[in-house]
């Protein structure tokens, strides 16, 4: 499923390209998450792979159907499937079966600081570092996504109507309330401060709340739905998904409230599909639904730069490694870029 | 890339309580039938046999937010028929099985609001169930029942051998009434051909252009109650586009909720293409559809399937916008 590029001129590989190694799985990639120096990859057929610097990648045949989720967990990767299974692999391949939900799908699974969670149908399943059995959250609707805050005592369920807010106290009893907005709520983050709940609705917008006076806004705009959106490390930006440019809102000061978000466009009017920020920096890779990615500084005008040039399927997984030195890219097509970041 | 792309058909199964849904349902996953089908059922409890797949999902009506008050979609097909798409291997077909008492708007709407879900797969029928034995009581009594033949594509008529013929005959005369363009099938234990029911791509502009112009014609009594009726127009007289838009846009808006499906072919004048569109309460789907065939008289057709037809002034309002 290559584009033909036999009627252009030949294209030029970028130099990501040129130095990086350029696999071609034919099978859509689903997720992907930096574990240390390695980034794991999840896969449509079930598989994941790990790939390290200067080894050859490692196959984990893992699930019986599609990877739909996969969290970073330590030295491990948590990983949910349309099998029902929620398993936790080892960055070696060993596969350890946390839960079977059987014909009920794993939609989304997090972990922080040994604790994990998972949702499959209305319920949060979460198990604490210490305890073999899971306790369990109930919703009256379908889990859009989960979140655990930067500590790990709060943790944020988006469903239909809005968020319910789960927190631990010291006693580590979990108490839950309510941030309600009408409409149908999928992934939900928070900022890296703790200051900021944001999620991607139904509807083609974002939905924000400000913790400390649970004052709540829109951000809107988009022409379609916002599927992927990150902040950078140091909160000051939400780059997002959704629209022909990484529409990217401020949230220093009092937050993006009656300012404008910074757009950083890109040449051929594709839309992006998949936005990371990059580490430590006001920077973002932007992945386009036709399969090119880009690097970009927010603060900065016209300081792009091109990573991977199209391939015809969508970005559908941007990981860069805890060091920074490598870079990996997916798509909806199973094309993969992996890269070293720097020059050498 | 032309095949990658191609959207997954889904079809929606619905059917009133013990209509015969679940005997279809293992019609389809025990059949040899070599195709790779997922089907979406409610607690069905069972385990595809011939190499399908068996999703499990809880029918979620979502209201959206965007000021339109009848629009409500499944979040639930949304989650899972993104799931599937991202499978490595290619499904044929998609079957939706609906909850008996489930209202079968939102299932079509989800195909009209949904990019993602619009840009992958596409809603192919929405086959019926329905009893012979008891359809007629259970129109009376359920809304429910009246609305899923209403929407219906094909209504397969089972139970058929446990009724006298003359029975049969009003059952299917009042299936026509309020939907007469529904291909009916009579079965025995839901035995069809799975090709009559699956793969018929009925929500196409194009097979809009394939109604049987005899229904189009002739006029429809209708019962001056709550019950779901038809009304159909034709005309030969050309008709003005902006006076059509004007009445139609505004009967949608505020008749939307009464009106379950629409349907027609429309000709404009000044304008040498067919118009074709069709309508889910206040969604539409709408496109020229080429050129009218040359030595055939030209004319525009319109059905409405609703409930309080009567009370809209559909005719005066048609009429009215003809060009003058």
């Amino acid at each position: 499923m290559k584009a033909d590029t036999s009627q252009f001129p030949q294209l030029d590989k970028t130099k990501f390209e040129q130095r990086g190694k350029e696999f071609e799985f034919g099978i859509p990639i689903t997720n992907s998450v930096c574990l240390g120096n390695s980034i794991a990859v999840g896969f449509g057929d079930g598989t994941v792979r790990i790939f390290r610097s200067g080894k050859n990648s490692k196959t984990i045949k893992a699930h019986n159907g599609v990877v739909l989720c996969m969290a970073e967990d330590g030295n491990n990767i948590l990983t949910g499937g349309d099998d029902g299974r929620f398993l936790k692999i080892s960055i070696d391949g060993q596969i350890n079966e946390i839960y079977n939900f059987g014909t009920r799908w794993v939609d989304h699974v997090e972990a922080i600081n040994g604790n994990i969670a998972c949702s499959s149908g209305k319920d949060v399943y979460y198990w604490a570092k210490t305890s073999k059995q899971p306790k369990i959250f109930s919703h009256n609707s379908t889990v859009g996504g989960l979140s655990f805050d930067t500590k790990g005592r709060r943790l944020a369920v988006s469903r239909y109507g809005g968020i319910t807010l789960w927190k631990k106290d010291y006693t580590n009893k979990w108490t839950s309330s309510n941030l309600l907005w009408k409409g149908s709520h999928n992934k939900v983050i928070f900022s890296k401060d703790g200051k900021y709940l944001i999620s991607s609705m139904q509807e083609n917008q974002l939905h924000c709340w400000r913790l400390k006076d649970k004052i709540d806004f829109a951000m809107s705009g988009y022409g379609s739905k916002i599927k992927s959106f990150s902040f950078t490390d140091n909160s000051k930006y939400l780059a997002t998904s959704g629209a022909i440019d990484a529409i990217c809102w401020p949230f220093d000061g009092d937050g993006p409230m009656g300012r404008k978000p910074v757009c950083i466009p890109y040449v051929g009017n594709k839309k992006v599909s998949f936005v990371e920020t990059f580490p430590n920096e006001n920077a973002v890779f932007t992945g386009l639904s036709d399969g090119s990615v880009f690097l970009s500084e927010i603060d900065k005008e016209d300081n792009t730069i091109i990573i991977r040039s199209f391939t015809e399927h969508e970005v559908s997984a941007i990981s860069i490694t805890n060091d920074c030195s490598n870079l990996l890219i997916g798509d909806m097509g199973g094309n993969i870029l992996w890269t070293s970041v720097w020059d050498n | 890339m032309e095949a990658s792309n191609k959207q997954v058909p889904v079809t929606v199964l619905t059917g009133f309580l013990g209509a015969g849904k679940t005997t279809l349902l293992n019609r389809i996953l025990t059949e040899q039938h070599g195709k790779k089908y997922a089907v979406i059922v409610n607690e069905f409890g069972e385990q595809g046999i011939d190499n399908d797949l068996v999703v499990d999902a809880d029918e979620e009506v979502f209201e959206m937010n965007n000021g339109c008050i009848c629009c409500t979609v499944r979040g639930d097909l949304i989650r899972i028929l993104s799931g599937l798409m991202k499978r490595a291997d290619r499904l044929d077909a998609i079957i939706v099985e609906t909850t008996g008492l489930a209202d079968p708007a939102p299932v079509a709407q989800t195909f009209f609001v949904d990019q993602d879900v619009a840009d992958r797969t596409k809603l192919d029928a929405i086959v019926t169930v329905a009893d012979a034995v008891h359809l007629s009581t259970q129109l009376t009594d359920h809304h429910e029942a009246e609305e899923q033949i209403a929407f219906a594509d094909v209504v397969l008529l089972n139970k058929i051998d446990l009724v006298e013929e003359s029975g049969l005959n009003i059952v299917k005369d009042r299936i026509k009434k309020i939907n007469p363009f529904a291909k009916i099938i009579n079965t025995k234990k839901c035995g069809v051909p799975l090709n009559e029911i699956l793969d018929l791509d009925a929500f196409s502009l194009k097979r809009v252009l394939d109604v049987e112009p005899d229904f189009l014609t002739s006029d429809h009594d209708h019962e001056h109650d709550d019950d779901v009726t038809s009304l159909s127009f034709v005309t030969d007289t050309p008709l003005d586009m902006e006076k059509f838009q004007d009445w139609f846009s505004k009967l949608l808006q505020t008749k939307g909720q009464d009106i379950l499906r629409t349907k027609g072919i429309l000709d404009f004048k000044g304008e040498s293409d067919r118009y074709v569109f069709q309508g889910v309460h206040m969604l539409m789907d709408a496109s020229p559809m080429g050129k009218w065939p040359e030595g055939k008289d030209r004319s525009s057709r319109l059905v409405f399937i609703g409930r309080n037809l009567e009370n809209m002034n559909l005719k005066e309002g048609f009429e009215n916008c003809k060009s003058a």
